[in-house]
């Protein structure tokens, strides 16, 4: 209930966020937030079998040049183009996951590293289709959703992105708390306790693990085709690996466990470097030390933080009231 | 009810299982013993399919089920519980036993990530079912204690409920005995005896021989992968190739 009354505090909280905000470099950056969260969250929903899985950079990179292409080579509809873009993420990760989730772990993890690099290299080499590295510009932005007398958005102004991007994270966020409460998400948290258990009484586990990466890779091609719309230009190496390892650090600090951690580690480290933008030369000792402050520390994540704190002020009333 | 005929499985030049044929009858309780390292649980690993044999077929109720994996397996009805991980350690007892009902529980991806009525209906029936089984397995005083901080005995006993939720035809255990103490023991054979009368067909491996002496109506004795005596129990306990196994040849012997 608490978490009912959280969130929709918190939405009606960012639809009129924009309203108070002095610039578009402000709403740019809470664009970039929104994209963290979704890119996170589904990374979560992916490691709730137990996989962690760096090949979102490499998915996102896909997501975000099948879209382009769709519209700029084919000229269908970007709404379309980024649809199919994300189901075709899907269907490479659908393809991809059989074999790599035969491998547990670490290897799992390496493997999609492989992966992700090497989106960037056919990415690269492939200058016919691509354009090389030099990669693509002038990217149209979504068709304009007229309704008469009532409104016209036309993507001409930062603002229509950001409730775009708003609409995104609370349709993903939604789809995936779905996922999580169903009996997926209880099956795939199983998988991650003991998959020889799970698997002997009939659970297909590599089934559902592809399940879960396919899933979660889908958002992350819907993310990628935003992007490539949003900032109207591609670049091969635009979600290269260290892209990945953020979204991981933003995982890893924001808390694992609970379904608020990937939205809350987003939040504060996508916000956190621009705050404290005078010392961007600094910005990867800063997350360095973080993180491993978080695993020391707080090994729920920022998540745990907040549970704990609460835990800690009920103690205090209970023994004020005592 | 399940036919094994000529399995092997070489690891290397090493012959973990050679040429076993064996055949387990429904509704029996079939003993399977031997010293450590004899190849049981590598046995039991070829039949549910975590590895594949060198050679060999494995039968069940008239199927070839060779090499198929372990959750096809568990399809066809063979379930099997191993030496350890036998649980979900982080979930509660009941959450155990209604995630081992997925065989059972009917539910569809999509109704289930859509919340649908029905599938909350079913996941209510699924609930009542767990209930019936932790209670059958007599674990109800625990139905909502985490897995992990049961006792080992309890674990164990939760293994078995694990396996029972999945509805096996044939339940393979391994070594469901294993550190008990009497008091558990005891409780555990109990509940083996109650699901004979429930017409459940077992496969047993276990080291606790007066456990199984008095359990099985048929033993099968392995040593280094090779199949040296099959009987009853009074007929196994005489076998001198079986003494040597267990005992070591002496001089005089």
């Amino acid at each position: 209930m608490t978490y009912l009354l959280t969130s929709l505090f918190l939405t009606v909280c960012l639809i009129f966020l924009p309203h108070f905000m002095s610039g578009p470099y402000y709403v740019h950056v809470f664009i970039i937030t929104m994209m963290n969260i979704i890119l996170t969250s589904s990374l979560r929903l992916i490691s709730l079998s137990g996989q962690i899985s760096l090949a979102h950079g490499g998915m996102m990179t896909i997501g975000a040049y099948t879209s382009a292409l769709l519209v700029m080579r084919l000229g269908l509809s970007t709404w379309y183009a980024m649809l199919i873009a994300g189901l075709f993420v899907a269907l490479v990760a659908c393809l991809t996951g059989f074999p790599f989730m035969r491998l547990k772990g670490i290897y799992f993890s390496i493997v999609t590293v492989f992966f992700s690099e090497m989106v960037v290299l056919i990415t690269q080499q492939w200058e016919s289709l691509t354009g090389g590295s030099g990669g693509i510009y002038n990217i149209p932005a979504p068709g304009a959703i007229v309704v008469t007398g009532l409104f016209n958005i036309d993507f001409l102004s930062k603002i229509h992105f950001y409730y775009f991007a708003l609409f995104l994270m609370i349709a993903s966020l939604l789809i995936l708390y779905a996922i999580e409460k169903s009996r997926i998400g209880f099956i795939l948290k199983g998988i991650k306790q003991t998959d020889s258990l799970a698997e002997s009484i009939g659970i297909n586990t590599i089934g559902f693990k592809v399940l879960a990466y396919s899933t979660g890779c889908f958002f992350a091609g819907i993310v990628g085709a935003f992007y490539s719309h949003y900032i109207s230009a591609m670049c091969p190496d635009t979600f290269g690996f260290f892209y990945t390892i953020n979204i991981l650090v933003y995982m890893t600090v924001g808390g694992i466990e609970v379904f608020a951690g990937p939205i809350l580690g987003a939040f504060v480290l996508t916000i956190l470097p621009e705050i404290t933008r005078v010392l961007k030369e600094f910005m990867p000792f800063i997350f360095a030390a973080v993180l491993i402050a978080v695993i020391f520390f707080l090994p729920e994540g920022l998540a745990g933080l907040f549970s704990r704190l609460i835990a800690f002020i009920k103690k205090i009333i209970r023994i004020k009231n005592a | 009810m399940l036919e094994v005929k000529g399995l092997s499985k070489f690891f290397g030049g090493l012959e973990a299982v050679s040429n076993i044929d064996m055949t387990v009858k429904a509704g029996e309780i079939f003993g399977l013993i031997g010293p450590n390292g004899a190849g049981k649980t590598t046995f039991f690993n070829l039949i549910n399919g975590v590895i594949r044999p060198t050679r060999g077929r494995v039968i069940f109720e008239g199927q070839d089920i060779t090499g198929k994996k372990p959750h096809s397996v568990a399809k066809k009805g063979i379930i099997r519980t191993f030496q350890a991980n036998n649980i979900f350690p982080d979930f509660t007892v009941i959450e155990n036993v209604s995630l081992s009902c997925h065989l059972k529980t009917g539910i569809g991806i999509f109704e289930a990530s859509l919340h649908t009525p029905g599938s909350k209906k079913k996941e209510k029936d699924v609930l009542e079912r767990s209930y019936e089984i932790i209670k059958h397995a007599g674990l109800e005083s625990f139905t909502n204690t985490a897995a992990n901080s049961l006792s080992h005995g309890h674990k164990r006993i939760l293994g078995i409920a694990n396996a029972l939720a999945a509805e096996p035809k044939l339940l393979m255990l391994d070594e469901p005995l294993g550190g008990m103490n009497a008091e558990e023991v005891s409780e555990t054979i109990n509940l083996i005896r109650r699901l004979l009368d429930d017409g459940l067909t077992i496969l047993l491996i276990e080291h606790n021989m007066r456990a199984t002496m008095s359990l099985c109506d048929r033993i099968f004795v392995i040593n280094f992968g090779k199949k040296i005596a099959e009987g009853n129990p009074a007929e196994v306990k005489e076998n001198p190739e079986v003494i040597k196994a267990y005992l070591g040849a002496g001089q005089n012997a």
